[in-house]
């Protein structure tokens, strides 16, 4: 039990810290580099401080949550429920987002590509998605 | 920002891809060759409770690190296909690092 509570405890800091990544991400790439030299320099500063963020922590944090989560699920027995079902299908289009998020932060500064349309909604429809895996996680409905 | 740095950037997420491929590789020729044969032939299911959840991982980011390189850089529907279907084949890993490598070797030459 202390060790369920232990991973328990990391799994839901490693998902905060994710989950605040992604939401900087989308921001970031729904925003778009500015047009004025001057903002442009500065933007690319906070830019890269963005892209580093995402390589070092961001992405780690996603992997521990993946890891740490599969982990309790197999130690509870869990797998056959709907709930974690529906909950991991949440996760694995968090987890694409981002990795479309990331790799759009490698493009904003270069080539000017039009924005898909979607993109602009990621930080609220990822806000979307953990509320719906809090109330899926905490309430495990059916 | 300059083309130069543009261009180390591109080289480095595509060394990254080339090692999430070569991971995902090397963890799907254990799980297949040495761990499925131990558990079957040899009745030591730990090699697949082991190798199991370490080539989930590794696949895992694989995928992950496939989104990310491709919506980063302009790749053609033939490759992304080539390399999501690779990464279900032993040694389709390997093929994927080899064709990341030419486009590594083409990067640097231009």
């Amino acid at each position: 039990m202390l060790v369920y509570l232990w991973l328990k405890a990391i799994h839901i800091a490693a998902a905060m810290t994710w989950i605040s990544g992604i939401v900087v991400a989308g921001l970031a790439v729904a925003s778009g580099p500015a047009r004025t030299d001057i903002a442009a320099a500065q933007d690319m500063r906070k830019l890269d401080a963005i892209r580093r963020w995402d390589r070092r922590v961001t992405l780690p944090a996603m992997l521990m949550v993946w890891a740490l989560g599969l982990t309790m699920a197999m130690q509870a027995g869990w797998f056959s429920a709907p709930w974690l079902m529906i909950k991991l299908a949440i996760v694995a289009a968090l987890a694409a987002l981002h990795g479309v998020l990331s790799g759009r932060l490698h493009r904003l500064d270069r080539d000017g590509a039009p924005l898909p349309a979607a993109l602009i909604y990621a930080a609220p429809a990822t806000i979307l998605g953990v509320a719906l895996i809090a109330i899926l996680a905490v309430t495990k409905p059916f | 920002m300059t083309a130069p740095s543009h261009a180390a950037e591109e080289l480095g997420r595509l060394r990254r891809m080339r090692l999430a491929s070569i991971a995902e590789g090397c963890t799907l020729l254990v799980l297949v060759f040495v761990a499925v044969p131990l558990k079957h032939l040899g009745g030591h299911p730990i090699a697949t409770a082991i190798m199991g959840p370490v080539h989930g991982m590794a696949f895992l980011l694989y995928v992950w690190t496939l989104i990310q390189t491709v919506s980063g850089a302009d790749f053609s529907g033939t490759d992304v296909v080539r390399m999501v279907v690779a990464a279900f084949i032993p040694f389709g890993g390997f093929v994927s690092a080899r064709a990341l490598r030419r486009r590594q070797a083409l990067l640097t030459s231009a």
